[in-house]
């Protein structure tokens, strides 16, 4: 049903705005994209026209692989986690050198 | 019927995904975030995965806006502790202290919002000790008025970008010294 | 100036060979497609796991093992934000300018509706996690996002964040310790302990580690809160 170059896309869109973004902040917006896409894609893997849900009745015909439905959404709760952890850092850089953007803390600290 | 459903949310999120790449201010982007939240627990739906769909309703609507926006608005302060206490930084209409006029056309220039306090216990801290200070509780700017020379003291670190283009705003005023001290290690 | 222009499009020149690669890999999909795990989980998932929800008997019975390092990865993120975000002036909130302000009534007492349902959802969410689509991750997110209310009514309340992590610390050896029981009944770690072909007594495993999952993550997101919120103050 779903097309799977599509929701490529949406991890490729990611990609390129981790990439150039200027300021702190965007490039941990960025990451989240980037893993709802492979999320998607995933679960789109599994997926097949006449399927159901993977909840057993008697006399069930066919169903949906619940496998990687369980590894996804551990990776929903650990994606969430780090995220809190990045912008934790992310404050206490402003803290520290007192600006957003990634090529003013480079250029202060001589790496550029 | 539900493939036009499909289709439709997808480039939907397509086109939410380029909005977010391409917007400037931090404020709008979290607004993104959550429709952008929303529309994949749709898709989660359509494609068989109601478990999936339940975890991140749950943590994308609540957990995720609520953090960001602390972080987003913490990274807008500019936090100054006011230990001369007289006219210095006088916020009366008709006459303002010189003080509290650099330091507003300051914040205005940097788009930083000025935050200033007089809070007791922090005054009676330790002079000496400035240094842990502004390690413990991410203060900014301490003002202090040497008894001698009757000049003002204006401390800060001297790793923040933002003492130097401080320094050179506050060279054209004769009263006032801009003292930097450097501090230890990040993060101890 | 010109250089930025040409970086640029180097980025989206490679961007779109990779998305050249995976159409040409997407064509070839259909002879990589194995049914042999999900009949496997059709026919027998039922009647040795015991839970009508296959995909919580897949992450309780038969794949214990990842859940319990997923458990694990939460209690290590919770300290490392604990340990950066210094509170060191104890127990005494500086009051700044900017933070004297006041919620709104209407706010209030809409909360004080809204606060109780969604307890009682959440622990619904938890405790339906073999029959129905849930289970201990979701409900205890739940359930995080109903103590979240509490804080903005009051945003001065007062908890000491390192009392629940030591609770979070508790409730993690109890999951390890439920979890290796079975290798005194059945043989095998990690696995349901009990033998009885009695369908009664085998959800009471389910429900117990469901419950102590659920408590386990809505504890770690609670101190996530708070450590956000008192930072530096």
């Amino acid at each position: 049903m779903m097309n799977p170059i599509l929701t490529f896309l949406v991890v490729l869109i990611g990609l390129y705005g981790l990439s150039t973004s200027k300021n702190i902040i965007k490039s941990v917006f960025c990451v989240t994209i980037t893993e709802a896409g492979v999320i998607l894609l995933f679960l789109n893997l599994g997926n097949f026209e006449g399927g159901s849900v993977p909840i057993f009745l008697e006399g069930l015909a066919e169903i949906v692989d619940p496998l990687p439905q369980a590894l996804m959404i551990t990776t929903i709760v650990i994606g969430s986690t780090v995220t809190a952890l990045a912008l934790m850092l992310c404050i206490k850089i402003f803290h520290h050198f007192g600006t957003v953007e990634w090529e003013e803390v480079l250029r202060d600290r001589g790496d550029l | 019927m539900i493939e036009i459903t499909a289709y439709a949310l997808q480039v939907l999120l397509i086109i939410i995904a380029i909005a977010i790449v391409v917007h400037k201010n931090n404020g709008t982007i979290i607004i993104l975030i959550t429709s952008f939240s929303l529309v994949t627990a749709s898709l989660y739906v359509i494609n068989n995965a109601p478990d999936v769909a339940i975890a991140e309703v749950a943590i994308g609507s609540a957990i995720i806006p609520l953090i960001y926006v602390i972080s987003i608005s913490r990274q807008r302060e500019f936090i100054v502790l006011d230990r001369a206490r007289d006219d210095f930084l006088k916020r009366a209409f008709d006459k303002e202290g010189i003080g509290y006029r650099l330091l507003r056309d300051f914040s205005e220039y940097y788009k930083l919002e000025l935050n200033i306090t007089d809070d007791p216990e922090l005054c009676s801290y330790d002079p000496n000790k400035d240094q842990v200070l502004c390690e413990k509780t991410n203060v900014d700017l301490i003002i202090q008025k040497d008894e001698r020379t009757g000049e003002y003291l204006l401390k800060g670190k001297d790793s923040s970008i933002l003492m130097h283009k401080l320094e050179e705003l506050a060279s054209e005023y004769e009263d006032i010294r801009v003292v930097r001290f450097k501090d230890g290690d990040f993060g101890d | 100036m010109v250089i930025l222009v040409i970086k640029n499009g180097l980025l989206i020149a490679l961007l779109l060979v990779l998305l050249g690669a995976f159409y040409f890999s997407v064509q070839d999909l259909e002879l990589m497609y194995n049914t042999f795990a999900k009949n496997y989980y059709l026919e027998n998932g039922f009647y040795q796991t015991y839970a009508r929800n296959l995909v919580t008997g897949i992450y309780l019975d038969y794949r214990l093992f990842d859940s319990i390092f997923e458990a694990g990865i939460l209690l290590i993120a919770v300290s490392g934000i604990l340990w950066i975000s210094k509170q060191d002036i104890e127990k005494h909130n500086v009051h700044f300018m900017l933070d004297k302000f006041k919620t709104p009534d209407l706010f209030v007492m809409f909360a004080r509706i809204v606060y109780p349902l969604m307890l009682v959802f959440g622990f619904y969410v938890i405790v339906n996690g073999h029959i129905s689509p849930g289970g201990g991750f979701q409900g205890g997110a739940i359930v995080a996002t109903a103590i979240l209310i509490l804080y903005y009514i009051d945003p001065n309340k007062e908890t000491d964040p390192t009392f629940i992590v030591s609770i979070e610390k508790i409730v993690f050896l109890l999951i390890i310790g439920f979890a290796t029981i079975s290798i005194v009944t059945k043989g095998t770690m990690f696995t349901n302990p009990f033998t009885v072909d009695n369908i009664e007594v085998q959800s009471i495993y389910l429900l117990l580690m469901n419950i102590l999952i659920g408590v386990k993550v809505a504890l770690g997101l609670w101190t996530i809160f708070t450590a956000f919120l008192k930072e530096g103050r």
